[in-house]
């Protein structure tokens, strides 16, 4: 089987010592950490390996001489008598030269194998493979798919492995060289910690910051919970009024963000990570947009051109009723029941135009006022124009509410009334259709009704016809106004910058350059990150919303169409449970 | 020695063939002797029809078309205006009296104790009716307003040929929903077409609608003809059957005659029609019998009889 060495290019320049790192069982493979330079106390090596947390062991000894030195081969034979190991292996390097040579001492069998430059076969000698990767990219990255539960070391496989044990390692990477540490060793830190200080103040601060904004919620959730807000009413309302909706969302989602526990899984960390971006983006955004309406009393030509625009919807209303009660194009309706309609629907207009004019003196400062809310973000100030949208046509609403419902009438009736023409009836119990006897006064009064829908049949099914459609129309303005929302909510701001400014950071796997292929020498292997794709980022950070999808298939929505049944086509999936 | 000689090769007359499947036979699978087709019966179930009491059964049928032709008689003299509705309902009602009357009659002996329970909920079928038909009559009257007058017509010959063809004329007293469903159907869209008032109608539109007496009028008629009258024939048939046959006749000459004080012609035709169906029918039916030529076997499906009688016990 062929051995694999995974080696840090840090310790590629790295001088003379012992290597440090971690075999992975079954794989007959090794990962090289770090190199302890001499002089050393094997004696105090030890020690260190066993307090230093990590799972760690002497996987051999490394030598590049320098100029001058030279015969220390016997020297390093002789070290792994001291740390005992199943397999040592001896690599070296000579300045100048790229290839490694590589030398293995299994101590039971205590045979001594050497690859001899320029010497194959005969015989089973042990192939090997040398991989180089940059040891800080793989401490940083994240392997996908994510494996949530704990992994089982015979069954995972290689790659997942090594960067778990690069991960774990990184108690051991805090020793750089200007500690005065009982050893010494090179790594990809040793010439100087990294860190920023922005990066700590926030650190410091941001423990309080979050105890006064877990303390802020609390109280607000508790008020929210209180008596008189959780009355019947008051829960439907609020549960139709998108801005409550997704307030009550905000508030979860900073409760989130705020918990004063830090978040140790990948996972948990990502999702504080983009929620906190996406708020962020999300209330300067709404800040930009307060400002700009703001300014110039822009708020107040908007409040002044509302009720001109309700005005010309009602007034459109009207225009298209009296169109549908005289012969609409060209079919002819039955009389006294358009009559009867078109009236019945125009006097509501009527009403509903008093109403708005009513209301015309506040609207300007009830507008001004709830216009403030949108500093909370720009979700907020999409959710209020859906609200304010759906209270402005809320005629349009119950219009088909009642073309609905006639039309469903008409049609149940109808469907129920042809059985009893021909003599058959519903079997509620055997959920089929059976023959019936019928009396003469059943059959009598069923057969004068069912003249009479079936001749009001096309009346009923126009007015619903054009009810329905003006009612989608709405829908479909909310449909996108509630889409954006989400989409502000839900997309992972944070992992995309990070994907797009530290690929490394976001794995999908690895591929593997040919740095160095001489016959006579190990095989030498630059292994680069694959980042993971846009899509897959997308796709797994995604933060779970009450996300708005339709809530039937195109099949199911034309068929309640259809039969008259109300349509809700949009669904909020929540997250809580009532 | 029969036995030895049966393994052999020629089957010999000692052995005679049985229709088994379960023994091997020295005879080929197919094979069957002299008593082929044995079982074979020819015209098993003819029946011998007597002209005359065929064509006193036609002559249900003769009376139902004429029944039909009556009621659209009586449309025709609503639309012409020739009669008008009060007088044709007083007559109807005066009608409807005379044959309850004639019903109770001629209902069979040993029922008396039913009597005052059935006038009772006879009673309240003839409110329920009246009062419905008068309460929708001004809905139906406007129904057909702007269906063109040629669907109408073409529904209404359309409906009323379905009444005749799903008509249960074995026994007419339980009426066939569908058949008088697409009467009252044929006579809703006829009653929307009868013209109007001349007080009530303004003259500006150019259909004018019919007055809700018009539709009240045709729907009793339409509920006389359709619905109560085949009771009644119900009856004549089971307790007086000469009358029955009398009333046939009467009722087909009614119909001719009605027919032909308005449109000579149909009425031609109606007699025409109502002699073939009649008198020729029935000819060509046994006339036509000794052309039958049923074969019926052991290769006919079998029919499971039930006889559920000896659940009883």
């Amino acid at each position: 089987m062929v051995l694999k060495i995974f080696f840090p290019q840090c310790c590629n320049k790295a001088d003379s010592g012992l290597l440090v790192g971690r075999w992975i069982p079954g794989q007959n493979s090794a990962v090289v950490l770090a190199v302890i330079h001499y002089p050393f106390i094997p004696g105090q090596v030890k020690q260190y390996i066993h307090q230093s947390g990590v799972d760690l062991t002497v996987l051999g000894s490394w030598s590049m001489p320098k100029e001058g030195q030279e015969g220390m081969e016997s020297f390093l034979r002789d070290l792994s008598t001291i740390f005992p190991q199943g397999q040592w292996l001896q690599l070296s390097r000579e300045m100048g030269k790229i290839g490694f040579r590589y030398g293995k001492l299994i101590q039971q069998e205590k045979e001594l194998k050497e690859d001899v430059e320029g010497e194959e076969g005969g015989g089973e000698k042990d192939k090997v493979i040398f991989i180089h990767y940059e040891q800080r990219k793989v401490m940083l990255s994240q392997l996908h798919p994510i494996d949530n539960g704990v992994p089982d070391p015979q069954t995972e496989s290689q790659l997942p492995q090594v960067f778990g044990t690069v991960c774990q390692s990184e108690p051991l990477f805090f020793l750089d060289k200007y500690d005065d540490g009982p050893v010494k060793m090179t790594h990809w830190q040793s010439e100087g910690r990294e860190g920023s200080i922005i990066v700590e103040l926030m650190k410091q601060a941001s423990t309080p910051v979050c105890l006064l904004t877990t303390w802020m919620l609390t109280l607000w959730t508790s008020l929210c919970s209180s008596r008189i807000l959780n009355m019947r009413p008051m829960r439907f309302i609020s549960s139709k009024l998108s801005t409550c909706v997704q307030l009550s969302y905000r508030t979860e989602h900073l409760q989130t963000v705020c918990s004063p526990t830090r978040a140790t899984a990948h996972n948990h960390f990502m999702r504080k990570a983009n929620i906190f971006v996406s708020f962020f983006v999300d209330v300067s955004l709404g800040l930009l947009l307060v400002s700009w309406m703001y300014r110039e009393n822009r708020i107040g030509k908007l409040a002044n051109t509302l009720v001109p625009a309700a005005d010309y919807v009602a007034k459109e209303l009207e225009e298209l009723l009296q169109w549908l009660m005289g012969a609409p194009a060209g079919l002819k309706m039955n009389r006294a029941l358009d009559q009867v309609l078109g009236r019945f629907f125009l006097y509501h207009i009527h009403l509903w135009i008093s109403y708005i004019h009513l209301m015309s003196p506040f609207v300007e400062m009830i507008l001004w006022y709830v216009g403030l809310s949108a500093c909370l973000g720009l979700t907020f100030a999409l959710s209020l124009l859906s609200d304010i949208t759906a209270l402005l046509t809320f005629h349009i609403y119950c219009f088909y509410v009642y073309g609905a419902r006639l039309y469903c009438m008409t049609v149940y009736g109808l469907s129920s009334l042809w059985r009893l023409f021909r003599g058959k009836k519903w079997n509620v119990l055997r959920q089929r259709v059976d023959s019936c006897s019928y009396d003469l006064d059943q059959l009598f009064i069923g057969t004068l009704l069912f003249t009479i829908l079936l001749f009001l049949l096309p009346t009923t099914a126009l007015y619903y016809l054009v009810f329905t459609l003006l009612r989608l129309v709405v829908v479909m303005f909310q449909g996108v106004l509630h889409l954006s929302v989400d989409f502000i909510n839900s997309f992972p701001l944070f992992a995309m910058g990070l994907r797009l400014f530290r690929s490394y950071r976001l794995a999908e796997g690895v591929k593997f350059r040919v740095l160095c292929e001489e016959p006579g020498t190990p095989l030498h292997l630059m292994m680069d990150i694959n980042p993971l794709k846009v899509s897959s980022v997308v796709q797994t950070y995604r933060t779970p919303t009450y996300s708005c999808y339709p809530k039937d298939s195109w099949l199911a929505l034309c068929k309640k169409l259809f039969l008259g049944e109300l349509i809700y086509p949009w669904r909020h999936k929540t997250t809580k449970i009532d | 020695m029969g036995a030895d000689s049966g393994s052999g090769a020629a089957p010999g007359p000692a052995v005679s063939w049985r229709k088994v499947l379960w023994e091997r036979q020295p005879f080929p699978d197919n094979y069957v002797d002299r008593r082929f087709l044995e079982e074979l019966r020819r015209n098993e179930g003819l029946r011998q029809y007597r002209y005359w009491a065929v064509v006193q059964e036609a002559g249900l049928v003769a009376q139902q078309i004429s029944c039909v032709a009556l009621f659209l008689t009586l449309w025709l003299y609503m639309e012409q205006g020739l009669l008008s509705p009060s007088t044709l309902l007083w007559t109807g009602l005066l009608c409807a009296l005379l044959g309850y009357g004639l019903y109770q009659a001629l209902a069979p002996r040993g029922d008396s104790d039913n009597h005052h329970r059935t006038r009772w909920s006879d009673l309240q079928s003839a409110s329920i009716f009246l009062s419905f038909t008068f309460g929708f009559s001004p809905v139906l009257r406007t129904l057909t307003e702007s269906v063109c007058t040629d669907t109408v017509y073409a529904m209404t010959a359309l409906m009323l040929l379905a009444h005749l063809v799903a008509f249960p004329y074995a026994h007419p007293s339980p009426p066939g929903s569908l058949s008088l469903n697409a009467a009252l159907f044929a006579s809703v869209c006829l009653a929307s077409r009868l013209p109007g008032d001349l007080h009530t109608s303004g003259g500006l539109d150019s259909s004018s609608s019919p007055s809700s007496l018009h539709t009240f009028t045709m729907l009793c008629w339409a509920l006389l003809v359709f619905a109560l009258w085949p009771c009644l024939l119900q009856r004549l048939r089971d307790c007086a059957p000469w009358v029955f046959g009398c009333v046939c006749v009467l009722v087909g000459v009614c119909g001719v005659g009605g027919l032909g004080s308005l449109w000579p012609g149909g009425a031609v035709l109606l007699a025409a029609l109502l002699g073939t169906v009649t008198l020729l029918c029935p000819l060509l039916l046994i006339r036509l019998q000794s052309d039958k030529d049923n074969i019926q076997g052991p290769w006919d499906e079998a029919e499971i009889r039930e006889d559920l009688t000896h659940f009883l016990h």
